[in-house]
């Protein structure tokens, strides 16, 4: 446990260890105030209005490329990905959790646009991360040289990025390294279907593991082993007995931080991902009614808040950029189950907005950065770009090109041939 | 019976057009009350809908009158715009020529709005734009605030009706109906569809089309209130929400090549019988 002075020390020492990045980099005292003025212009002249976003100003491909550009410059020769670039102190160390699940999205971007670079990058990172497992299966949390102690949340990451690489390769020593994984976090699992104790977050239990559970579901139907699938719907149903009637979801728990929409939308997603695979329909209309009521906020103030209390009062006047681009995911997903076009349309525009602010000059580093807050001084990740955010906004493009790439196919397909 | 139009611009020839149609339907409005159109507020909607040059654009055409500039820009509209060999060009033409009164506001819902409508002591007011109407606005006329949607209630409510209609496989039309405090939720009064919708030549078209026909429904029904020959009916599927919000460009598309096809389907029953 943590006392109120220790935290506000550990704050400052953050921030003077930041600060004295920039000390010794002088030179990016520039795209700092650069970023600084441009987010703050845009903040004062920015007009929410009805059709704020509803036109395409900039092309998805580009910005798409962009963003993953971001995550090959991140990605140090050993192939662990930094957690972010600090406009202050430049990039972090590499991360394995973020590694873990950003290898999903290299292999899409791979396969939506050929790019053979992306796979090598994937391959890389899963390498490295084969080095980093335990004995125990479990990966450590924390970035690289850090603690390092086991964790549950960034096992089940990591895993999800295993179960994609054994997918596309068919190594059966990625796969082994998944069950090992998969075992692990079974072990660390309550009875009633959620983790707590040394390897959750601050030894609390939290709803935001459902992406836990969707690993787990996920590594079932690679290995064809029925307990993870078991595992993983246990959490689901632990998490679903969180859902308030008012579409709020209790129990993300986090200490000296507000309900940021980025653990929000990681309720969601875990859920909503694995009620698809385990066709569970009680899952996925608890996760549409929330989600719907997220959207309805979007539509109507043409922004959703970067952290909210409970029953989604209070919000912060702040974007968090990640929970925008994972809520983007989520109506997607909708949409392809309910056949919904609100939802698509919700995230095409969410989806504008974030390409939007997505730098499209500048030095590595910047050049296709997610930042963290909206503002990129608010409280989320401030100064930042985080490669999380980088993973999440090229997800919901890739989403998109999908989705409106098959759309317009059958629209096509279904006119009458004029001869 | 009195009526009172609100529209969201002096310019609005939805406004000119409605206001021109109940005066000959023998309704002559008893006032009408516009948002200003140059306030600070309304260019940046305009900057947010249109971008900088399309608001520049505005902005030149409401400061500088031309007389040369007498184009309609909705066809389906010169009908009721016409005045003599010229057009109306603005609801202060319209206004100087049937000799009804015409007050600007920053703020439909504002108090001193409703102060100025209680004046004309309205039995009816129709509105054709601008801002969500709420108390104590909505209470002012005897009999309630009409508004003609452009599309079917309650199966479309919200923005871009006529859009999310054809993707939906909705019927297009209009629905006259009272506004309450919910978005298009008020009981209605009369449902048309669009005879001939599929033969619009494109989206424009069509809402222009829509635009037309509700403006005559309008008076309709207002002749109709006034001979006591209509009355309203609460909307069903109001637990359901049919809301919906403006349209993506992309899914536009995607909207105007389903009217296209929708089109040819309509041409070849003609051409084979």
């Amino acid at each position: 446990m943590t006392s109120p002075a220790n935290h506000v020390a550990k704050r400052f020492a953050k921030v003077f260890a930041e600060a004295g990045g920039l000390l010794s980099h002088p030179l990016r005292v520039g795209p700092l105030l650069g970023k600084l003025a441009s987010d703050g212009m845009r903040v004062s002249f920015e007009q929410r209005h009805l059709y704020s976003y509803a036109k395409t100003t900039r092309d998805s491909q580009e910005t798409l490329n962009l963003l993953v550009r971001w995550i090959l410059d991140a990605q140090c020769p050993d192939g662990g990905i930094a957690a972010y670039y600090s406009l202050l102190s430049g990039y972090s160390k590499a991360y394995p959790e973020v590694t873990g699940y950003i290898i999903p999205t290299l292999y899409d971007f791979a396969h939506a646009s050929g790019d053979r670079v992306a796979i090598a990058a994937a391959q890389r990172a899963t390498a490295w991360l084969l080095s980093l497992q335990m004995p125990s299966g479990t990966f450590p949390g924390g970035l690289q040289g850090s603690e390092g102690k086991p964790s549950v949340f960034n096992t089940g990451q990591i895993l999800q990025g295993l179960v994609c690489a054994y997918s596309e390769t068919k190594q059966s020593e990625i796969l082994q390294s998944a069950i090992l994984a998969g075992e692990w976090l079974i072990q660390q699992q309550r009875a009633d279907g959620c983790w707590s104790g040394a390897g959750a977050y601050q030894n609390e239990v939290h709803t935001y593991y459902s992406m836990v559970a969707w690993a787990l579901a996920q590594l079932s139907r690679c290995s064809g082993d029925d307990r993870y699938a078991t595992a993983a719907e246990r959490n689901i149903t632990w998490v679903l007995s969180r859902f308030r009637p008012s579409g709020w979801i209790d129990g993300i728990n986090l200490r000296e931080h507000p309900n940021y929409l980025h653990f929000m939308a990681y309720i969601l997603q875990g859920v909503l991902e694995c009620a698809i695979l385990r066709h569970r329909r009680d899952a996925m209309d608890a996760v549409a009614k929330s989600a719907w009521i997220l959207l309805r906020k979007f539509e109507t103030n043409k922004s959703l808040c970067g952290a909210y209390d409970e029953d989604f009062k209070h919000g912060r006047r702040f974007a968090c950029l990640t929970g925008n681009a994972q809520m983007s995911c989520v109506w997607m997903r909708l949409f392809e189950l309910s056949n919904d076009l609100r939802y698509l349309n919700a995230a095409l525009k969410m989806n504008e907005m974030l390409k939007q602010l997505i730098p499209a000059k500048g030095s590595r580093g910047i050049v296709g950065g997610v930042s963290g807050s909206y503002p990129i001084w608010e409280r989320y990740q401030p100064l930042r770009h985080i490669s999380w955010g980088c993973k999440f906004v090229a997800d919901a493009l890739l989403t998109e090109d999908r989705l409106m790439r098959s759309l317009e196919a059958r629209e096509v397909e279904a006119v009458p041939c004029a001869s | 019976m009195r009526v009172v139009v609100l529209t969201s611009s002096v310019y609005s020839e939805t406004a000119c057009a409605m206001c021109v149609n109940l005066a000959q339907t023998g309704y002559l409005p008893v006032g009408a009350l516009a948002l200003r159109s140059l306030n600070r507020k309304t260019l940046l909607r305009k900057v947010g809908q249109w971008g900088f040059s399309g608001a520049a654009g505005y902005a030149r055409a409401k400061l500088i009158q031309s007389n040369g500039q007498s184009r309609v820009r909705n066809p389906y509209l010169e009908l009721f715009l016409k005045n003599g060999s010229e057009v109306f060009r603005s609801l202060r033409e319209v206004a100087a020529a049937h000799r009804f009164p015409i007050m600007t506001c920053a703020n439909q819902n504002s108090a001193q709005t409703a102060a100025q409508l209680k004046k004309w002591s309205p039995d009816l007011i129709v509105f054709t734009g601008g801002n969500i109407l709420r108390r104590p606005l909505l209470d002012v006329p005897r009999v309630g605030v009409l508004n003609a949607h452009l599309g079917l209630l309650p199966e479309v409510r919200g923005m871009s009706s006529p859009e999310w209609s054809i993707l939906n496989d909705v019927p297009v039309g209009v629905t006259i109906h009272y506004i309450d405090e919910g978005i298009d939720s008020g009981p209605v009064l009369q449902q048309c569809e669009l005879p001939g919708a599929t033969d619009s030549e494109s989206l424009d078209d069509l809402r222009n089309r829509l635009i037309a026909f509700g403006i005559e429904r309008m008076a309709d029904v207002v002749a109709a209130l006034d001979r006591g020959t209509i009355f309203p009916r609460p909307q069903s599927d109001l637990d359901k929400d049919n809301q919906f919000f403006v349209m993506h460009e992309r899914l536009q598309k995607l909207a105007a090549q389903r009217l296209r096809k929708e089109r040819i389907y309509s041409l070849a029953g003609t051409v084979h019988g």
